[in-house]
């Protein structure tokens, strides 16, 4: 037995440094100014100076987390409203909505983005703004994130009763469902919009092929860099990881901590 | 009354229905119309044709399954073994194999690409190490190439192979196991007369997510080799960028191509899924 477990402990050790080299190698080759042997040599944090000095760097960023946060309120405001009718009126209609939201899973950005664009580009109308595009198309693509956090909060909570209860005491739906049922699940909502963020952060597909340079978001911001100077390209990939691994690590955090709650 | 309260409620649905209805369900219903849509008349298969008869295409199309189908494989054998391996381990380093997969389940688009550039591109990491040490595998690589591809495919795969399947292998008993020792099962039979069967249907639905993920996945290649290799999410991309006269038609029908091949994955999936709880039935 003590065997086989050394046997998984290895399989795993390896799996854990195949999945990490990637990451390493960007991180350390970020922090050199040349990699022409074996080791690399010159240790600097020039590419980071010149990264954090550039404006274009900061405006993308800014940016990301501007279209993240408008479109996730957006995914989550209408899907908070949306359970409101599933929950009190209509459950039935679960099934369509849950169908709805996940398309944009199955389909992925480039469907997504191109759909949009072949529906509203060269129309003339308010619609064709580019960005007007680019956050309904964000909006859209976490929309199954946000869903399944919402659904799986609510079922967990046994809303409907907290509903009925709340109008016994003589609340009316509607404020029952502001008032008791979205305080008890936010913190759950909020562990899915994170997930939502880091999908967003990581998107190149919809900023590229909707936008384009109306809207260059971090990863466009990359992309311009990668044959301009490797140094800088890489200080940006440890920058986008740190910001995701901070998100995923809160992720797992809220997680964890919901679990031992219940315990 | 009770008709003017139940109308109040159903506003709520309004803003879902107007952003699903503008920004996904009409886009979709235009990319399949203008895909059938002639410049003249009503109704042509006249771009489906040019599709299947035009070697660029045809040579995408197989691309892109041979590709995402390698990637897919290679995925799930890998996590097929991690995660077995994860409910024979114990302590700390179970935490860590999640955390690695979770923090690397995020690595992919252009960073990854990126990465892989640095590592195994023309004057990369790997490939100057096998240059000075003779390695001919490593200095002779091509990244920018199909190889280069199902090689940063796998990677990404790996982390989410691994996490859609770690949550099957809870359903496998430990009695099992103990019952299939007692008759004398060795470890092999075990698996693939106990072990495998019953995880069978998430491995199936596992693999066509990994498959549609392949399919439809579009910066990593674009990163590495812009248009200049025959990829379906490239081509279809490729017809609605600015640079060249946007050709709805022909990228409204590319598309409609890739979202069949995920169809039709997840279809065969489905009929194997159900294949298989039927004949587990009979025994």
């Amino acid at each position: 037995m003590k065997k086989k477990n050394l046997g998984s402990h290895i399989f795993l050790i390896i799996i854990c440094i195949y999945l990490l080299i990637p990451f390493a190698v960007t991180l350390v080759y970020s922090l050199f100014t040349s990699w022409d042997s074996i080791l690399p040599s010159g240790f600097t944090l020039r590419n980071y100076q010149l990264l954090f000095t550039d404006s274009q760097f900061w405006l993308s960023m800014g940016r990301t987390i501007l279209v993240s946060v408008i479109s996730v309120a957006i995914s989550i405001t209408i899907l908070l409203l949306t359970m409101f009718v599933v929950v009190v009126e209509k459950p039935i209609l679960g099934k369509y909505v849950q169908f709805v939201c996940m398309i944009p899973y199955a389909l992925q950005g480039v469907i997504l983005s191109i759909s949009i664009i072949s529906l509203y580009s060269g129309t003339g109308s308010f619609l064709s703004n580019r960005l007007f595009m680019l956050f309904g198309a964000y909006s859209i693509l976490v929309l199954p994130y946000i869903y399944q956090g919402i659904r799986n909060n609510i079922n967990a909570i046994n809303a409907e009763m907290l509903i009925r209860a709340a109008q016994m005491l003589g609340c009316s739906e509607f404020k029952a469902y502001f008032f008791v049922v979205i305080p008890n699940i936010i913190q759950g909502v909020f562990v899915s919009a994170l997930l939502a963020v880091s999908i967003i952060f990581g998107d190149f597909v919809l900023a590229n092929n909707i936008a384009g340079n109306n809207y260059q978001n971090i990863q466009v911001y990359l992309f311009t860099k990668l044959s301009v100077s490797s140094g800088l390209s890489s200080a940006i990939v440890v920058i986008i990881f740190a910001v995701v691994f901070v998100i995923t690590g809160s992720i797992l955090y809220f997680q964890g901590r919901k679990k031992d709650l219940k315990q | 009354m009770r008709k003017i309260k139940f109308n109040k409620h159903y506003i709520a649905l309004l803003p879902f229905v107007i952003i699903v209805l503008f920004y996904e369900l009409l886009p979709l219903f235009q990319l399949a119309f203008n895909s059938v849509k002639p410049e003249k008349g009503v109704l042509t298969l006249e771009y489906f044709i040019r599709i299947f008869t035009t070697p660029l295409y045809q040579v995408a199309i197989i691309n892109s399954v041979r590709i995402s189908l390698i990637s897919a494989f290679a995925g799930i054998i890998v996590a097929f073994f991690a995660a077995r391996s994860f409910y024979s381990a114990e302590g700390k380093l179970k935490k860590i194999f999640t955390m690695v997969l979770n923090m690397t389940s995020n690595f992919s688009g252009v960073p990854l690409t990126f990465a892989f550039m640095i590592l195994m591109g023309n004057t990369g990491v790997l490939t100057l190490a096998g240059k000075q040490f003779h390695i001919k595998f490593l200095s002779d690589f091509n990244l920018y190439s199909g190889t280069g591809l199902i090689l940063i495919y796998i990677y990404f795969q790996i982390p989410l192979a691994t996490l859609l399947l770690l949550p099957a292998f809870t359903g496998l008993k430990k009695e099992w196991r103990e019952s299939a020792l007692i008759l004398k099962a060795d470890g092999f039979h075990y698996w693939t007369r106990i072990g495998i069967p019953n995880l069978l249907p998430s491995i199936l639905g596992t693999l066509s997510v990994l498959f549609a993920n392949a399919l439809a996945a579009y910066a990593t290649a674009y990163a590495l080799i812009l248009n200049n290799y025959a990829l379906l999410a490239l081509q279809i991309s490729s017809k609605f960028k600015g640079d060249v006269r946007i050709d709805k038609q022909m990228g409204g029908a590319l598309a409609v191509v890739l979202i069949f091949l995920m169809v039709l994955a997840t279809s065969i999936n489905n009929y194997l899924i159900k294949k298989n709880v039927k004949g587990r039935n009979l025994v």
